[in-house]
C-alpha cells in the first residue's frame, strides 16, 4: 500500500472526499486483512474423466473466516485439467500432476494451491514407427516407439526393445534393429506392459557388390554433388530397397580447432563442402562400401562493391522502396517513411549517381510502409498506418510524372486497422490487412476502387506479414503459419483475384515468416526464401534516436519444386544480424540485414546448407551515414536491383544505390 | 527548501499547491513508447523517462492502455499488434522493466485493474477486423496468466471497474451495449442497450454487427461514479454522455457533449465529469449535479484522447494524439479555472495514460 497511501494522506490534506470515494475499496479489502487461504483439498486425485471441486477460504489474522470472492486456475493443467474459475470445480482430461490456485480477489493478494493428481491412464496401445516387412540381413535400422494412452496422451515413458529371436536380429536400447540372419522375427517395443509388435522377414542380403559415383569430380565450395550408390547382386540386377549409408572422410585444405564440419552429406548422398579439399563419401551396405572422391576448390565469387548515389532522408526513417522505368522512360524511385509524418518521396534515378527529389507527398499517417508501383508505371500505391481517424487504408497515386503526383483516390473500407504491406498485380492490389488477410482491392479503375477478394487463413492465430505475387500466385508471409502459396489467376487451381485458392502451406523451422521470394532457379528448382524477423525487447538505458537497434532471424531456403511435398534445404545465417526484405535476379540473393547491411549472395546451382559458410557471399555493403537519424548505423531495410543498379533502402539515412563491380579475369 | 516549492513561491502561488507533485505514464501508440511525466502544481510538466516498448524495432506494436497496480509497485500495458494477437505487459514501476507477459485477443485496449489488484480485465477491442462479438480477457496478475475470455460484444472499449470493484463496465462501440461484469464471478451480469435504453440480449457469436449508423452512440467508454449509483458513457457518435442508473438499469440524463466525446474520468469526489472531445480537439469539464458545461478548453493538437483527474481534484491530465509527424502532446488543465496549465511532448499518438502517483 505504499503508493496508494502517499495518494490518500495527500488527498486527505486537500480533498477529504475524494481521497474517500477513490480509496473506499481499498480501505475496505484493508479492513478484511485476508492472511490466509486455506484451499480444501489441498491435495485431490481425479482419475480422467472424473469430476472434482476445491474450496477456498480466506481468514484474517485472528483466525476468522472472511467472505471473499476466488478465482480458480491452473496455469500447467491447461488442455488438460478443466478448472471452472468461480466454483472449482474440475475434470480431469489428461493425465499430470497440476496446480490449481485459488486467488483471492483482495488486496492482500494472497492465494492458496492444491495439487491435483490425475494418474495416467493405462497405455492403450505403442506404436513403432515403421511397418515391418522385408528386410535385409545385415542392416541396422533405428526404430522409435510412440506410448500413448488411454485419454490420447502420447507419454515419454521408458521403452524395453526386444525381438523375438536375436539370432535372426537384435535391437538395442535405442530402437536401433540389427538383422543377422534369415528368418522370421518380431520387433516389439514394450513400455509398462503393453507392447507394440512389427514383423520382419529378414531375407539375405543379395549385395554382391557395391558403386558410388560423384556428380562430378571437381567441385567449388557451396556446390550440391550428388553421390549416386548402386548396390548390386551377384547377377548384377541393382538392389534398389536396400538402405545405404553414406559417410565422409574430410580432408579440408585448412581447418581450425573448433571449426564448424567442413563439409556433409545426408542420407541421400547430397555431398556440400563448406571449406576447400578433398573429401571422400563413402557409400556402404552390409559387408561392401565404396567411394567416391571430390576435389573442391574456393567458390571465387567475391565482388567490390561501389557507391553510385545516395538519396538522403535524414530527419524520419525509412521504409519500404520501389524503382521501376517511368511512362516517360526515365526511372524512378519511391521510398516510404517509418514512424514518421506519413511522407512519401520520389526520386529520379536515371542517373543513380545524383538522385533528384522530384516530389513529396505527405497523408495522414505516421507510417508510410509499402510503396508500390503498377506493371505500366503509372498508378503508385501506398499503404498507411497511424491515420489520426484511424482508417488508414491505401493511398492510390498518378505516378506518371513522379514530378507531379497527384492523389486519385484513397482507400480504406475494412482496411482500418493498417496496411503494412501490399502487392500489385495485373490491376489488383493485394493489401495486408490488420495482421489477419489480405484483401484484394480492383484499380483497375483507379478512381474507384473496390474490393474484390479477400483471403485468410484458418489456422488458429493465424497472422499475415507480406505478400508477393509472381505469374498470378501469391506467396504470403505467415509468421508461425510460414508461406501460404495462393492460386490468384496463375496456378492451375481456379483461384482468381475474386477467388483466392490455397495452394500449399510450409512452416519453416522457427516459424517467424517475415518475409517470402519465390525464385525458379535455372537448374529448374523452384525456391521459395523464407526470412525471419525476431528481434527482442531494447536493453534498458538505451538512449531512444542515439542508439543503433538491433535484430536477428535468417533466410530459410526450401526446395518448393514438389509443392506437395516442399524440403527446408538451405539457409543462409549470419551471426551478427538478422533477415529483413529481398530481391532476387539472375542467381543472385540482394538481401537486407539491418545490422548486417546489404548482402549479395551467389545462389547459382543447388542449394543445401547455410550459404554463409560456402564462400557464396558476393558482397557485403554498410552504409553509413554520420548524419543519419541515428548516425553511422546501418540498418538495411529492403534492396532492389534495377539496371544494373543496386538500390536499397537504409532505415536511418534514405535511400541509397550501389553498384557490383565484375570480378576481374586472373592474369596469370 | 524543495525546488518545486520555490518554484511555486516565485510564482506567487500558494505553497500547499506547490508542494504536489503529479507522476503519470502517457503511450505513445505510433512511437512505441511509454513516457513518464512528472507535473509540479504551479510549474511545468516534465518528460522523466521515456520507456521502449515491444518487441520488435521494426514493427509497430501499438501500446494503447494503461494501467496502474493500485499499490504502485507495477504498471501495465496493451500492445494493440501482435502476431496477430496483442500482449499486457507488466513493468515494475521505478527500474520500469518487463516482468511479465500475458497473451491477449485482438487489438487489445483499456485495462482496467479493481482496487484488489489481482487481476486485470483487458477488452480486446479488435479495432479492425470483422464486427463479431469479442471478449473481455481476465489476467491473473500475479502468474500473468489469461485465466479466461468473457464474450461481450463488438468492439469493447472502456474497461473500468467501478469504485469498490464489484463491478466492471465495458462499452461496445459497434452493438451500442454497456456491458456490466460481476467483480466476483467475472462473468456477464447483464447489458443495457444505450439506444433502445433497455435491457440488451449478448450479441451473436460469430454474426457481424452493424456499425452504428450516424446520430447513434458508439459508445467509447465508462466511468463508474464513486457513489456506486450510476456510470457514465460517452457516445461518441452521438455528442451525448449518458448517465446510466444502476439500480434502474437504464439511462436516466443525457449531457450534452458536442465534438465526439471519447474518453472520460470523474474527480474523486464525483462532482466534476472531464471529456477529451476528440472531434473538436478539446477538453470537456461538466458540473455533475447540474450537467452544466464549465469548461471547454481547446488542445494545443487535433485528437485529444485520455483523461485522468488527479487524486486531489485539481487538475485533469490529457493526452493529445496529434495528426501525423505532430509530436504526442500531454496537457495539464487546472479544472477549476479550466486553464490550461503546463504541457509537454512526447511520442506520436499519445493515447493511454494511467497516474501513477502524487507526491507532496
Amino acid at each position: 500500500m505504499r503508493t496508494t497511501r502517499i495518494i490518500v494522506s495527500a488527498a486527505l490534506v486537500v480533498a477529504m472526499a475524494a481521497a474517500a470515494t477513490t480509496e473506499t475499496a481499498a480501505q475496505e479489502a484493508d479492513e478484511a486483512q485476508v492472511v490466509r487461504v486455506e484451499v480444501n483439498p489441498s491435495q485431490l486425485t481425479l482419475q480422467v474423466g472424473e469430476k472434482g471441486r476445491i474450496t477456498a477460504t480466506a481468514y484474517d489474522a485472528d483466525g476468522s473466516v472472511v467472505d471473499v470472492p476466488f478465482l480458480f486456475f491452473s496455469r500447467d493443467g491447461r488442455g488438460r485439467l478443466a478448472v471452472d474459475r468461480n466454483t472449482g470445480e474440475m475434470e480431469a482430461f489428461k493425465g499430470g500432476e497440476y496446480t490449481v490456485r485459488a486467488r483471492a480477489l483482495v488486496p492482500s493478494r494472497v492465494g492458496g494451491t492444491a495439487t491435483v493428481t490425475v494418474p495416467y491412464p493405462p497405455l492403450d496401445r505403442v506404436e513403432i514407427s515403421a511397418a515391418g516387412g522385408r528386410f535385409y540381413s545385415g542392416v541396422m535400422v533405428r526404430h522409435t516407439a510412440y506410448a500413448v494412452d488411454q485419454a490420447e496422451d502420447v507419454r515419454d515413458l521408458a521403452v524395453t526393445w526386444v525381438t523375438s529371436d536375436e539370432s535372426v536380429a537384435t535391437v538395442d536400447r535405442f530402437g536401433v534393429f540389427h538383422a543377422h540372419a534369415p528368418g522370421e522375427v518380431t520387433l516389439s517395443a514394450t513400455v509398462e506392459g503393453v507392447v507394440g509388435r512389427i514383423a520382419y522377414q529378414v531375407i539375405d542380403n543379395p549385395v554382391t557388390a557395391i558403386a558410388v559415383a560423384a556428380g562430378q569430380a571437381r567441385g567449388r565450395t557451396g556446390d550440391v554433388v550428388h553421390f549416386t550408390a548402386t548396390p548390386s547382386a551377384a547377377d548384377g540386377s541393382p538392389v534398389d530397397d536396400i538402405p545405404v549409408t553414406f559417410g565422409l572422410i574430410a580432408d579440408p585444405d585448412a581447418i581450425a580447432t573448433g571449426d564448424f564440419p567442413p563439409a556433409e552429406v545426408d542420407s541421400r548422398g547430397r555431398f556440400v563442402a563448406y571449406k576447400p579439399g578433398v573429401y571422400t563419401v563413402t557409400a556402404s551396405v552390409p559387408g561392401h562400401t565404396a567411394h567416391a572422391t571430390v576435389e573442391i576448390l574456393p567458390r571465387h565469387v567475391v565482388e567490390e562493391v561501389s557507391l553510385v548515389g545516395h538519396a538522403p532522408v535524414r530527419n524520419v526513417p525509412t521504409s519500404d522502396l520501389w524503382v521501376w522505368e517511368g511512362v516517360d522512360g526515365r526511372d524512378y524511385a519511391i521510398t516510404g517513411t517509418h514512424r514518421a509524418h506519413g511522407s512519401t518521396y520520389w526520386w529520379d534515378v536515371t542517373d543513380p549517381a545524383n538522385p533528384v527529389l522530384t516530389d513529396s507527398l505527405v497523408v495522414d499517417a505516421r507510417t508510410t510502409n509499402d510503396v508500390k508501383v503498377s506493371e505500366d508505371g503509372g498508378v503508385c500505391v501506398i499503404s498507411r498506418e497511424g491515420a489520426s481517424n484511424r482508417r488508414n487504408g491505401i493511398v492510390i497515386l498518378d505516378c506518371t510524372d513522379p514530378r507531379n503526383i497527384e492523389i486519385i483516390s484513397a482507400y480504406d473500407d475494412e482496411l482500418t486497422g493498417g496496411v503494412h504491406n501490399l502487392f500489385i498485380h495485373d490491376g489488383h492490389v493485394y493489401a495486408v490487412n490488420n495482421g489477419v488477410r489480405f484483401d484484394v482491392i480492383n484499380i483497375e479503375d483507379p478512381a474507384n476502387p473496390h474490393r474484390v477478394g479477400r483471403f485468410e487463413l484458418d489456422t488458429p492465430g493465424h497472422a499475415i506479414h507480406d505478400i508477393w505475387i509472381v505469374d498470378g500466385i501469391a506467396y504470403t508471409s505467415n509468421w508461425g503459419d510460414g508461406v501460404a502459396v495462393i492460386d490468384v489467376g496463375g496456378g492451375g487451381r481456379g483461384g482468381s483475384p475474386e477467388n483466392p485458392v490455397l495452394i500449399t502451406r510450409f512452416r519453416d523451422i522457427g516459424g517467424a515468416t517475415h518475409a517470402a521470394f519465390p525464385y525458379k532457379s535455372p537448374t529448374g528448382r523452384f525456391y521459395i526464401f523464407m526470412g525471419d524477423e525476431i528481434g527482442a525487447p531494447p536493453f534498458d538505458g538505451q538512449e531512444i534516436g542515439r542508439t543503433p537497434e538491433f535484430m536477428a532471424g535468417y533466410i530459410h531456403i526450401v526446395d518448393f519444386t514438389d509443392p506437395e511435398n516442399p524440403e527446408e534445404v538451405a539457409r543462409y545465417e549470419i551471426p551478427e544480424a538478422g533477415s529483413h526484405n529481398m530481391w532476387i535476379e539472375d542467381d543472385r540473393l540482394y538481401a537486407a540485414f539491418y545490422q548486417g547491411g546489404l548482402r549479395v549472395v551467389d545462389i547459382s546451382g543447388e542449394l543445401k546448407g547455410n550459404l554463409y559458410h560456402q564462400g557464396r557471399e558476393i558482397a557485403v555493403y554498410k552504409a553509413y551515414d554520420p548524419d543519419g537519424v541515428v548516425a553511422n548505423a546501418p540498418f538495411t531495410w529492403g534492396p532492389q536491383m534495377h539496371k544494373g543498379n543496386l538500390f536499397f533502402s537504409e532505415y536511418f539515412s534514405g535511400m541509397w544505390a550501389v553498384k557490383l563491380e565484375p570480378r576481374r579475369a586472373l592474369i596469370p | 527548501m524543495q525546488p518545486a516549492i520555490t518554484a511555486a513561491l516565485l510564482a506567487g502561488l500558494p505553497a500547499h499547491a506547490a508542494a504536489q507533485s503529479y507522476w503519470a505514464y502517457v503511450a505513445a501508440e505510433s512511437e512505441d513508447e511509454v513516457a513518464l511525466l512528472r507535473y509540479d502544481a504551479g510549474g511545468d510538466l516534465t518528460v522523466e523517462k521515456t520507456i521502449t516498448t515491444g518487441w520488435l524495432v521494426a514493427e509497430i506494436e501499438a501500446p494503447h492502455g494503461l494501467a496502474m497496480d493500485p499499490v504502485g509497485e507495477y504498471w501495465y500495458l496493451t500492445l494493440g499488434h501482435g502476431f496477430p494477437n496483442g500482449r499486457l505487459v507488466k513493468y515494475e514501476t521505478g527500474s520500469d522493466t518487463v516482468v511479465g507477459v500475458a497473451d491477449l485477443g485482438l487489438f487489445p485496449a483499456t485495462i482496467a485493474v479493481p482496487p484488489h489488484g489481482t487481476v486485470a480485465l483487458t477488452v480486446n477491442a479488435n479495432f479492425h477486423g470483422d464486427h463479431v462479438p469479442s471478449t473481455v480477457t481476465i489476467v491473473d496478475l500475479e502468474t500473468m496468466f489469461p485465466v479466461a475470455e468473457v464474450v461481450t460484444c463488438t468492439m469493447p472499449h472502456g474497461s473500468r471497474f467501478n469504485a469498490d470493484g464489484t463491478r466492471h463496465y465495458s462499452a461496445c462501440m459497434m452493438d451500442n451495449q454497456l456491458v456490466e461484469i460481476d467483480g466476483a464471478t467475472l462473468e456477464v451480469a447483464r447489458r443495457l442497450d444505450l439506444v433502445a435504453n433497455e435491457p440488451a440480449r449478448a450479441p451473436i457469436e460469430g454474426h457481424m454487427a452493424m456499425a452504428p449508423p450516424d446520430g447513434h452512440c458508439s459508445p467509447t467508454w465508462t466511468t463508474p461514479h464513486p457513489d456506486g449509483r450510476r456510470v457514465f458513457v460517452p457516445c461518441n457518435r452521438g455528442d451525448v454522455i449518458l448517465e446510466v442508473d444502476l439500480e434502474r438499469w437504464r439511462v436516466t440524463r443525457r449531457i450534452e457533449a458536442p465534438g465526439a466525446p471519447y474518453n472520460l474520468d470523474l474527480t474523486p469526489d464525483g462532482t466534476r465529469l472531464l471529456a477529451t472531445l476528440k472531434g473538436s480537439a478539446q477538453v470537456g469539464i461538466w458540473d455533475v449535479e447540474t450537467g452544466r458545461l464549465l469548461h471547454l478548453v481547446d488542445s494545443l493538437l487535433r485528437v485529444t484522447h485520455g483523461v485522468v483527474a488527479t487524486p486531489d481534484g485539481r487538475y485533469a491530465i490529457v493526452t493529445v494524439e496529434g495528426v501525423g509527424g505532430d509530436p504526442g502532446i500531454v496537457e495539464v488543465i487546472e479544472i477549476e479555472s479550466g486553464t490550461r496549465v503546463a504541457s509537454a511532448n512526447v511520442g506520436k499518438q499519445a493515447g493511454g495514460i494511467a497516474l501513477w502517483k502524487m507526491e507532496g
